[in-house]
């Protein structure tokens, strides 16, 4: 009963899962830092002066945040091809683009809430110095915000890098994806998977280590 | 390509029937779970070292691996071994594990949020660590960590469409289901989305009114 | 009327780490007597008050409050518990539950009394610390003299031997410290057992039968108030009294 377990022939199958992993951190890094960029748009715009600006990012961060990524991955891998029919290109830019614009939604919330945290002091000493909007919001909210966002930004990227598994459902070749070609030539589901977790937790476990890390020097 | 929402209607009862077995299998997996993470974070505060490590490692292998493959672990790979779970078990038994590791810390956090002196206060009274636990501890701790309890519930409600790339019928599978049949992908997923999305929000704030009627103080 | 002491600490030593903190205290609380104990900070006065019910444990000598004897492993501190009672610098009331109901919980879950009973009792103390019309409030909506109030009503709602206040009002805004003093004051003249670490030197003045000055970890000097505070002894205490008074 025991032998499932160990029947992973190293040699011939990690190379595979090795370069989905690639894929995966890959997936990570494009999706993180564009979810970043269009997190900082959105997130700054949740507390911009102008009420539509605000309702437009309130939208779009609170509607993306109660999808499955799943839904928002199947919804661009079917409609893509329905707008574009003669365009082909893998997989990976329809995983980024997904994964892209849910990262945005949540990052955007991570920076709303720390803007808010800055305390309130803060801004009306820079009110006080004669600071206009942009210049408060440049050196005196920001530089603080970032700081405050870390940790659960890092709890986001823990998150971000199992939400790349499901892009796995529209054939894009991360490390699940290759987990399942794998299994379906070697025909051992439960040591290939296992390797495939063990893979995953290699990427996050640091990562939840140094958010911990983080929090406890913030403390 | 035109967009139709009106011929897409009819369907909506099978969306409904979906969205059923989602709820279903995030409610159970949400109390069994939660359960299951009480007797974690106890393990997790045991005198026994062993007792202690086997938490940690609980904790730390669900919060950094996918539920995806968690479940193909489940689904594929226990038969290996003799344990066949259809589609259904197979999910809520990945889902429970998921859940129980990521509440056990939401307990830790409400238990340790709850202020040391109100522990003294009621053991200078006389009541052993049982009452003051669960007269003293208990209800604070819930109300501190409700706002966590309820994002958990939520998330795992969102984690459940992943079942559908295990065959589990619930309302991610309708839709893709939907979609091949009728290839209308605009209407059927923003239909599909906007339900995700309105249950969450009722979620959401059905929590919020509990907030105020439970803990009025 | 025993002549055995309410109290009796005999050499008490504690230490907190590599930290000794009580050096050897002697102290003893007759029934009916009220004792309070003053002192710089970091004197040691609230880590002895709180080895008198078990809140802290000491490494060497006896304490014996109320017939039972504290030094025993076998001591079943919550029976102690009942017979002592405490109020603490912060409170500590309740917040999730209303005055009412936190006066009824310990006698109804610990003593056994009646819901009955525990509310006729706790309505009575209610009325004897003055905050009758806030049974049925939460706490957090009370000043700070109100929720010590209630917390002092709490303590007395076991109906214990001995009553133990730790800086009882040294939390308090000044306007309400008054209140929270007339109602010790009521206390002591009713014949309550009182051991009080305060730093209210005109309550020390006025309700103590003894005052014992505490400094690094000894008791340095005892006596009756108007010998402590209007002819000191000792150097130290008059150290001390000359920087407050």
């Amino acid at each position: 009963m025991v032998t499932p377990l160990f029947a992973f022939d190293f040699g011939r199958d990690l190379p595979p899962l090795l370069r989905g992993a690639g894929l995966t951190i890959g997936l990570v890094l494009g999706s993180g830092i564009a979810g970043t960029i269009i997190g900082l748009v959105f997130g700054t715009a949740r507390s911009a002066p102008l009420a539509p600006i605000r309702w437009l990012a309130s939208i779009y961060t609170n509607f993306v945040r109660g999808l499955p990524i799943l839904i928002i991955l199947l919804f661009l891998y079917y409609e893509i091809p329905l707008l574009f029919p003669y365009a082909t290109f893998s997989q990976a830019i329809t995983a980024v683009i997904g994964l892209s614009v849910y990262s945005g939604a949540y990052i955007a919330e991570i920076f709303r809430g720390s803007i808010q945290a800055v305390p309130r002091g803060q801004l009306e000493a820079g009110e006080a110095l004669g600071l206009n909007y942009v210049q408060k919001m440049r050196h005196v909210v920001m530089p603080q915000a970032l700081k405050i966002a870390v940790p659960p930004g890092i709890g986001f990227l823990i998150a971000l890098v199992k939400a790349t598994s499901l892009v796995s459902v529209i054939t894009a070749t991360d490390l699940t994806r290759a987990g399942r070609n794998v299994t379906s030539a070697n025909h051992e589901p439960l040591a290939t998977f296992l390797v495939v977790a063990a893979l995953y937790f290699v990427i996050s476990y640091p990562l939840s280590l140094l958010g911990r890390w983080y929090e406890r020097r913030l403390a | 390509m035109t967009i139709n929402f009106a011929a897409v209607l009819p369907y909506l009862p099978v969306m409904l029937r979906g969205l059923a077995i989602s709820l279903e299998v995030t409610v159970l997996s949400f109390f069994i779970g939660s359960v299951l993470g009480i007797f974690v974070y106890l393990g997790r505060r045991s005198t026994f070292a062993p007792l202690r490590w086997l938490g940690y490692a609980f904790v730390e292998v669900f919060r950094n691996t996918p539920l995806l493959v968690q479940l193909y672990l489940i689904y594929f790979g226990l038969p290996q071994v003799g344990i066949n779970l259809d589609p259904f078990w197979s999910t809520l038994a990945g889902m429970t594990l998921n859940n129980a590791a990521y509440t056990s810390e939401i307990f830790r956090a409400g238990i340790e949020s709850v202020p040391n002196g109100l522990v003294e206060a009621a053991g200078a009274l006389g009541m052993r660590y049982l009452q003051t636990f669960r007269f003293i501890v208990l209800k604070p701790a819930i109300r501190n960590v409700l706002p966590s309890l309820t994002n958990q519930f939520i998330v795992l409600f969102l984690f459940s469409s992943v079942g559908s790339v295990i065959s589990l019928n619930e309302l991610t599978s309708a839709l893709a289901d939907l979609n091949q049949r009728t290839l209308r992908t605009l209407e059927i997923f923003t239909i599909g989305g906007l339900l995700y999305f309105l249950a969450s929000a009722v979620i959401a704030g059905s929590s919020r009114l509990a907030e105020r009627f439970l803990f009025r103080w | 009327m025993s002549t055995q002491p309410m109290i009796l600490a005999k050499d008490i030593h504690k230490r907190f780490g590599d930290l000794e903190v009580l050096k050897g205290i002697d102290a003893e609380v007759d029934e009916r007597e009220v004792v309070c104990l003053i002192g710089p900070s970091g004197s040691g006065k609230s880590t002895l008050l709180r080895c008198m019910n078990a809140l802290e444990k000491f490494q060497k000598g006896h304490i014996t409050i109320c017939g039972h004897d504290l030094t025993g492993s076998k001591t079943n501190v919550n029976e102690v518990r009942r017979d002592v009672g405490m109020v603490f610098q912060s409170f500590n009331v309740f917040p999730h539950m209303r005055v009412l109901d936190n006066l009824t919980l310990a006698p109804m879950k610990v003593l056994k009394v009646s819901k009955a009973e525990a509310r006729e009792r706790a309505m009575a103390l209610l009325e004897k610390v003055g905050l009758v019309d806030k049974a049925n409030v939460y706490p957090t909506k009370l000043s700070g003299g109100q929720q010590q109030r209630v917390a002092i009503a709490r303590a007395l709602a076991m109906q214990p031997k001995v009553m133990l206040f730790d800086e009882p009002t040294s939390a308090l805004d000044p306007e309400t410290v008054g209140e929270v003093l007339g109602v010790m004051k009521n206390l002591a003249e009713e014949g309550m057992t009182m051991m009080v670490v305060t730093h209210e030197m005109g309550f020390a003045r006025e309700v103590a039968d003894r005052v014992l000055f505490m400094d690094g970890g000894v008791v340095v000097e005892q006596g009756a108030p108007k010998q402590i505070f209007d002819d000191p002894q000792h150097e130290r205490t008059q150290a001390f009294l000359s920087k407050i008074l």
